[in-house]
């Protein structure tokens, strides 16, 4: 037998060393391509950057107006809108450009538990988004209430419920990423992705239009309003309380990434 | 080694690998051939895991490639050069597959040098043309220094010094013990390399067989004859046991006669002869008897397209 027939190295390394390595390879693709950072500096400047506009303008009133009762948390919560966008298309094209181009079957030759891929990109794009994320909610959260403060409407960190609302802030891009991350997997395309993910935040969103009780009992379960329930001051009476809202939000990145975990392995790449 | 064992792969109605068996040995470069669409690259695809056969099996070293661990120390494969997110660079690309697998920089380096990348190794790869999109391919295969090495048409698209540098590499790669399969359409981008072939149509085998032995056995030969009374010469031709096929330019490809009886025979008759080409059949020719039965997709001959 010729050294180039002998039983190759069967030393197997120790998950955690391979955990290691698929999580420095995804690192190293999510730093190495420009939508990252393009996408990120969406996600960050477009909260700080319209968080003071739209508290000023919710703040304002005509001189004589009755006082507003304005959820001091609320500008915070709007101006995430975009940066939501920006982070869910970064989910989507973890996978969709990896699809698109034909670079997911090295991905896969290199690494053949595919679900180790997915669980590494998640990993990847879930740090960094949870980070931009609680890093935009503190920022907007400061500014917003320096806007407010002039209007004497302002609330401090050290209120009462406000932690937890300006992190569930953050923890919405992370949301929103996560849920990006896995269409992108189901459905391997940057266009199908992006829209698929739209449509899941926006339609059921619809469904609080239904008559009551039936509008806030289904709505509940939605994103958004499980979203805004958690970011909120004072929460709804009519909806889940903010801890069964974080539920509600996790679940849904958390059956969109159930179900790419199921398919990723049944399809040929 | 690469062994297929009655592989079959079906993409809904369409049968793409129809009961494949073949061993890839080490030591040799293996050609394997077939018309386009005959089902070589989704052989590879099972062979790689990316794809889930049917029925049958496909094992690298006895094993199932979807259970090997950093698989790319047993297995280097370019299935599709092109395949690359273009806003990267060289080196991230080949540093983010060497991480996947515990290989570290100096290994990343190394391979951008064995295939001449080093200098341009930090331009996003957008900008390389398809010879050295193929080169990187090949840097990436060679990451883990693996004993098996898979190559889907690796010379597509590349230019006469492209071809000629990639030869090499295979032979080099094949003389070091290693087992090399190397994918093409075309006999003739093989038939120098190869020293074994394997030869599919319609996702069956047709052959599995030394090269130099497909050059023997091929039995195509024939004399081709220019005349100005072709057709008197014909029926000679035809009335002496040989068999007669008219060329479209007027010429004759006779099978059964050799030339010098051609020539005597016509000698005899008082006959004219301008032309006596003796034909053996090349490789490429062997290639085509063996395939032409299953050429999924042929286009119409020119004049039958006229015709229409």
């Amino acid at each position: 037998m010729t050294a180039a027939e002998a039983p190759a190295r069967q030393t197997v390394p120790p998950l955690a060393v391979r955990a290691r390595d698929v999580l420095a390879c995804e690192w190293t693709k999510f730093w190495s391509v420009r939508s990252t950072y393009w996408t990120l500096l969406v996600a960050v400047v477009t909260p700080i950057g319209t968080g003071a506009i739209v508290a000023a303008a919710l703040a304002h009133q005509p001189a004589g107006a009755p006082a507003p009762t304005l959820d001091p948390l609320l500008p915070g919560f709007i101006s995430l809108e975009y940066a939501a966008l920006a982070v869910g298309v970064l989910g989507v094209l973890a996978f969709s450009t990896e699809y698109g181009t034909g670079l997911i079957r090295t991905t896969f030759t290199a690494v053949p538990r595919r679900r180790a891929v997915l669980a590494a990109k998640a990993a990847v794009a879930g740090a960094v988004t949870l980070a931009a994320g609680e890093l935009v909610a503190f920022t907007t959260f400061f500014l917003v209430q320096a806007v407010l403060s002039g209007h004497h409407l302002g609330v401090s960190l050290s209120h009462p419920g406000v932690p937890g609302a300006v992190l569930a802030d953050g923890i919405i891009l992370f949301v929103v990423a996560m849920m990006g991350l896995g269409l992108g997997a189901i459905i391997r395309h940057t266009a199908g992705g992006i829209t698929a993910l739209v449509a899941l935040i926006i339609l059921p969103a619809t469904l609080g239009l239904l008559p009551p009780p039936w509008g806030a009992r289904i709505s509940r379960f939605t994103l958004l309003e499980a979203a805004r329930q958690v970011t909120a001051l004072r929460p709804a009476t009519n909806l889940f309380s903010p801890a069964l809202s974080t539920l509600v939000l996790l679940a849904w990145p958390a059956a969109t990434l159930g179900l790419a975990a199921l398919v990723i392995t049944r399809r040929d790449a | 080694m690469i062994e297929v064992d009655r592989l079959v792969k079906r993409f809904g109605a369409v049968t793409a690998v129809d009961g494949l068996s073949f061993t890839v040995q080490p030591g040799h470069v293996t050609g394997f051939l077939g018309p386009n669409g005959a089902g070589k690259t989704t052989t590879m695809r099972v062979i790689l895991g990316l794809d889930a056969p049917t029925s049958g099996t496909a094992t690298v070293n006895r094993h199932r490639y979807a259970g090997l661990i950093r698989p790319l120390h047993q297995v280097g494969a370019l299935l599709d050069a092109t395949a690359l997110h273009g806003g990267r660079t060289a080196r991230a690309h080949v540093l983010s597959v060497a991480q996947s697998n515990g290989i570290g920089r100096r290994r990343v380096t190394e391979v951008l040098r064995l295939t001449g990348l080093e200098t341009v190794a930090n331009r996003r790869v957008s900008g390389f043309s398809l010879g050295m999109k193929q080169r990187l391919g090949i840097a990436v295969a060679l990451l883990g220094d693996p004993r098996v090495l898979m190559f889907d048409e690796p010379v597509n698209g590349l230019d006469t010094e492209g071809i000629a540098w990639i030869r090499q590499f295979l032979k080099a790669l094949a003389a070091e013990g290693r087992t090399v399969l190397v994918s093409s359409h075309l006999m003739s981008e093989v038939a120098q390399t190869a020293d074994h072939l394997i030869v599919i149509g319609r996702g069956r085998l047709i052959a599995d067989t030394p090269t130099a032995q497909l050059i023997e056995s091929s039995t195509r030969r024939d004399v081709l004859v220019q005349s100005p009374r072709a057709g008197e010469l014909a029926g000679l031709i035809t009335a002496r046991g040989g068999t007669v096929a008219r060329q479209d330019d007027g010429r004759l490809a006779v099978t059964g006669l050799d030339a010098p009886a051609i020539g005597d025979l016509a000698a005899e008759h008082g006959l004219a002869v301008h032309a006596l080409i003796p034909r053996t059949a090349s490789l490429e020719d062997a290639y085509l008897d063996l395939t032409g039965d299953s050429v999924e997709y042929r286009a119409a001959r020119p004049q039958e397209a006229a015709s229409r």
